[in-house]
């Protein structure tokens, strides 16, 4: 069709629509015309006026038949008969508005929670990652038994990306932070050392300047940086003139060699991690120093853009073929790993993912109870209104039409309900993403947008159909003859509905059944890692990180003095308890690990070498994070350079490579023919501290005194154990560290509770919100119940009057009724339990330390559900006792 | 005698195309014609010939204004749009392929 003809089209249907009336006209005057001309032409064939018309007439047929197909042609018909059909819905809900207000309230509720629940899935999984073609992105890691993820050796990598004929870009990329002096206050970036081509693997152009090439990957080249655009605006004024200009990070001169533009989003890393979406402030050249046949340290994470139509699985293929060749080449680094190549997008979400769509399963129940419940209430309306319907079948409605106009009722009151819901869900995102984790992928792309809308919009008629059907079915189905009888109580009718109804508590119960299993369930995971012994003791604990220049600090000695002095002199100020420093704070990412030491007098198990994660501390940082001391004893400063090396090591290291021994007094060393001096002597053995709280147990670690650090360790996290409040020490460290060198930033100050608080913040988000919606639901299903029996009891009135004029006790109705709703409660949950069984498997990875069968879980939530469907049942049921025998009889 | 009922689908729409390629007319005057050229034998009663109309109007092949005739009365005159005209060669070509198939197919034997 033509557009030309398209416009006149609209135009026609507009005019039909908005100027009816003159339509109308027209159409009724065009008709008289033709009468009239016939009429003429009758009377010039010589018939009597009176004759002439008559004839007329009856040739012309139906008048009103004829206008009613000529509106047909308009094809606005169905519109005119919505309008009229909304509006008599508008009549008929303001006549019981209670009736209204609660099916527009509950679906508004489940419609607002499913739109907000949408938004985050939207933004977090639906929207694609800010990169150019982001499906072609990788990230690229080691993999073997012990380390399913681990990072690259640098000069593997160089081998990778020269010998590999699947990707695009390959780049590498590792933590890297500096630190910005020389204007004002020192600041800590957060920075990246990156190889070449990083940014192009991810897309990203720099605003001004170049990105890295493989030149400044060569030793010496290092001292050259790319800013972030937030940093170029803020610490440089957006200087106009950066590119070329020295600027000073870690007291060293670097050139600006490029600026990126606003949005270069991080892509994530795991060591050192930074989530995706942070803020990295600068990126500098990854250079490849030292000998190029070591490959045995792993630090490089990788990340590559996959050729065009290349999958996947292909490039990790040559990869692993690639590793191959390099194990041959190395074998002593290089043999027994393989590649794994993980697309960005599920490296990024995979872990929200899950939680997320068992999120959407939950509202998505929500919103089938609030129908059943809508429905329910519905079929109860339509029962009271059956002389309406059966009155408008006697006036000649044909059965779709009555259909449509029920069907419209229910929309409307959806449509109504998602209305209200979406204005919900506009401030329950906002409350939701306040309440994600700090890790949360992707938080920030969450909103309510046109697609949430959209999908508001969609579910809001989705569920008027779904709940309006049924009613409407069985009501266009009344019969004419008992529906207008006069005070037709007890009609045939009733009886189908109240099965329909019943079957609908049942499924109201089940499903609320199920979303409370789910519920107690994350409950008892979230109380078992509150309750968890976290092996130390986060409370009244400040930390703070500062890491010191290696152009200023350049010797271990130097290193060690700087901490020894800042924690001594913040172990006398009144208030500390004690203060340590320390490599690691736990589950901030205990990463750092070691592996091949040899242990004196015993040999690793075939194809595996012993390995532990390695920190550093000062003697007081056992006690000041209140990690218990099992055997021998803790640093002290006696432990010096001058010393014999001394260690101490965790529980999981002791049982793991001493089983049945004592490790203390036992010997470890770093070479693989170590002389007596490199002997480290393990002076005591502490509590496990898991690397994560839901970590199924601790990895092996062990310390060494930061007096006699290896090499030097220059990021410490400093900790303060207060006596009182530790906020009011905020200041005294920041003091103390920029007493003794102004030019140190203090970075990440924290409360230790804060760092635990947020790490359970995922199964604390799950539980409430399941929890929320578990409320939300065993509240519909109670209103539900309540409404059946209500109803029921209000048929029966007479039976009970009877009854009990018969001499029946109030207590045999009671229970009578009551019996009936707590059978309908008792299906319910049992099917529920059959259900949440069947849908265990789906919460596993949700859940800590609790069986997704849970027995107590189960028992608890069927106990809860059923009193409280007999509850719903107790108030009409003493209504029923209330029934007067000579009212009911009189009734009759 | 023909019924407009009688006629195939759609050919009362062809016949009103193809009368008011001629030239503008009203409803009576359409019907009469076809009357008129076809010896009386299709009668067009109003009850198709209305919606008929109705129908082309609100699908943009015929314009309609309102206009006095002879007789000095308001009438409602039909005239065919360039899409209407384009619709009549189309129904017509039609037209002849189905009478001449139906031909063949009744000669047959």
């Amino acid at each position: 069709m033509k557009p030309q003809r398209w416009g006149s089209v609209i135009r026609m249907r507009l005019r039909s629509l908005g100027r009816r009336d003159e339509v109308e006209q027209e159409l009724e005057k065009e008709l008289r015309f033709h009468l009239e001309q016939e009429i003429e032409q009758n009377v010039a064939a010589g018939a009597s006026p009176a004759e002439a018309r008559y004839a007329a007439l009856r040739r012309l047929g139906g008048m009103a038949q004829i206008k009613e197909e000529c509106r047909d042609m308009r094809r606005t018909n169905y519109i005119e008969n919505f309008l009229q059909d909304a509006r008599y819905a508008v009549r008929t809900l303001a006549r019981s508005p209670g009736f209204a207000a609660a099916i527009v309230l509950t679906l508004a509720l489940a419609i607002g929670a499913n739109s907000a629940i949408f938004s985050v899935i939207d933004g977090v999984l639906l929207r694609p990652l800010p990169y150019p073609e982001p499906n072609r992105i990788v990230r690229v890691f080691l993999t073997n038994h012990t380390y399913p993820k681990f990072p690259l050796n640098p000069f593997d990598f160089r081998d990778f990306r020269t010998r590999n004929h699947t990707f695009d870009s390959l780049a590498g990329f590792s933590r890297g932070d500096l630190q910005l002096s020389g204007s004002g206050q020192p600041v800590k970036l957060n920075g990246f050392r990156v190889t070449a081509q990083y940014f192009r693997v991810l897309g990203l152009r720099p605003q001004q300047g170049r990105e890295f090439d493989e030149n400044d990957e060569r030793p010496g080249n290092g001292r050259r940086v790319i800013l972030s655009d937030r940093v170029w605006r803020t610490q440089f004024a957006a200087d106009p003139n950066i590119l070329g200009r020295k600027v000073t990070l870690d007291s060293q001169p670097f050139t600006v060699v490029g600026v990126m533009p606003p949005g270069a989003e991080h892509p994530g890393n795991e060591y050192h991690a930074l989530a995706y979406g942070d803020t990295v402030d600068v990126w500098w050249p990854f250079t490849f120093e030292g000998d190029p046949a070591n490959r045995g340290s792993h630090y490089l994470e990788g990340v590559g853009r996959l050729k065009q139509s290349v999958k996947p699985e292909r490039a990790q293929a040559e990869m692993n073929a690639i590793m191959g060749q390099l194990a041959h080449e190395h074998p002593d680094g290089d043999s027994g790993w393989g590649v794994l190549t993980v697309p960005l997008y599920q490296e990024i979400v995979g872990s929200a993912k899950h939680l997320l769509l068992v999120l959407l399963g939950a509202v998505g129940l929500v919103l089938l109870i609030a129908c059943a419940n809508a429905a329910s209430l519905l079929l109860a309306r339509a029962t009271a209104r059956q002389r309406e319907i059966a009155v408008r079948v006697a006036l000649g409605a044909p059965r779709w039409r009555l259909i449509r106009q029920m069907l419209t009722e229910s929309i409307l009151i959806a449509l109504v309900g998602g209305g209200l819901g979406g204005a919900m869900a506009v401030g329950g995102v906002r409350a939701l993403v306040s309440l994600l984790p700090a890790d949360f992928p992707r938080a920030d792309a969450i909103h309510v947008n046109a697609p949430v809308l959209a999908f508001t919009l969609l579910i809001a008629i989705a569920t008027g159909l779904l709940f309006g059907l049924a009613p409407a079915l069985q009501a266009s189905q009344t019969d004419l003859q008992q529906g207008l009888h006069e005070g037709g109580r007890g009609s045939t009718g009733s009886g189908r509905h109240l099965r329909l109804r019943n079957a609908l508590v049942v499924a109201e119960v089940s499903l609320a059944s199920v979303l409370l299993i789910g519920a107690g369930l994350m409950l008892r995971s979230l109380v078992n890692l509150l309750r968890m012994d976290a092996g130390f003791r986060p409370q009244r604990v400040l930390t703070a990180t500062v890491s010191l220049p290696p152009e200023v600090y350049k010797t271990r000695a130097e290193v060690a003095h700087f901490y020894d002095q800042v924690i001594t002199n913040l172990g006398s100020i009144p208030g500390v308890r004690s203060a340590g420093a320390g490599t690691d704070l736990p589950w901030t990412g205990y990463d750092e690990n070691l592996g091949g030491f040899t242990i004196e007098g015993k040999n690793p198990p075939p194809h595996e070498e012993f390995h532990a994660r390695y920190h550093a501390a000062t003697p007081d940082y056992f006690r000041s994070l209140g990690i218990p001391l099992v055997r021998g004893r803790f640093f002290t400063e006696a432990d010096n350079k001058d010393a014999p090396w001394a260690m101490i090591i965790n529980q999981t290291m002791a049982r793991l490579y001493w089983p049945h021994e004592d490790a203390v007094g036992k010997r470890i060393a770093f070479d693989d023919t170590p002389k007596e001096s490199d002997w480290m002597t393990i002076v005591g053995v502490v509590g496990d501290v898991k690397d994560r709280p839901n970590s199924s147990g601790a990895e092996p670690a062990f310390w060494w005194s930061v007096l006699q650090q290896p090499f030097p360790f220059r990021e410490m996290s400093i900790l303060v154990r207060a006596d009182s409040d530790p906020q009011r020490l905020l200041g005294v460290v920041r003091h103390e560290v920029q007493r003794l060198d102004p030019s140190l930033a203090v970075a990440d100050v924290r409360l230790m509770d804060e760092i635990t608080d947020a790490s359970i913040s995922t199964p604390r988000l799950a539980f409430f919100l399941v929890g929320l919606f578990g409320a939300l639901a065993i509240a519909l299903a109670a209103i539900g119940t309540y409404g059946v029996i209500s109803y029921s009891v209000n048929r029966r009135t007479h039976e009970f009057g009877l009854r009990m004029a018969l001499g029946a006790e109030r207590r045999d109705v009671l229970s009578l009724v009551v019996s009936q709703g707590a059978k309908l409660a008792v299906g319910g949950v049992g099917l529920g339990v059959i259900f949440a069984l069947l849908l265990a498997r789906v919460l596993r990875s949700l859940i800590y330390d609790v069986s997704p069968a849970d027995p107590l879980t189960f028992a608890a939530v069927s106990l809860m559900v059923t009193a409280i469907a007999v509850v719903a049942c107790y108030i009409p049921a003493r209504r029923a006792t209330q029934a007067d025998p000579m009212t009911a009889l009189r009734a009759e | 005698m023909s019924k407009p009922s009688d006629l195939i689908q759609g050919t009362l729409d062809l016949l009103i195309l193809k009368m008011l390629s001629l030239e503008p007319a009203h409803g009576w005057a359409i019907a009469k014609r076809i009357e008129q050229v076809s010896k009386d034998a299709l009668q067009v009663t109003q009850g198709a010939l209305y919606p008929a109309l109705h129908r082309l109007e609100q699908q943009g092949w015929v314009r309609a204004e309102w206009r006095t005739t002879e007789t000095g009365r308001e009438a409602k005159f039909y005239a065919l749009t360039k899409a209407g005209r384009a619709q009549l060669e189309k129904e017509l070509a039609q037209w002849e392929r189905l009478s001449h198939a139906v031909g063949l197919v009744i000669r047959m034997a």
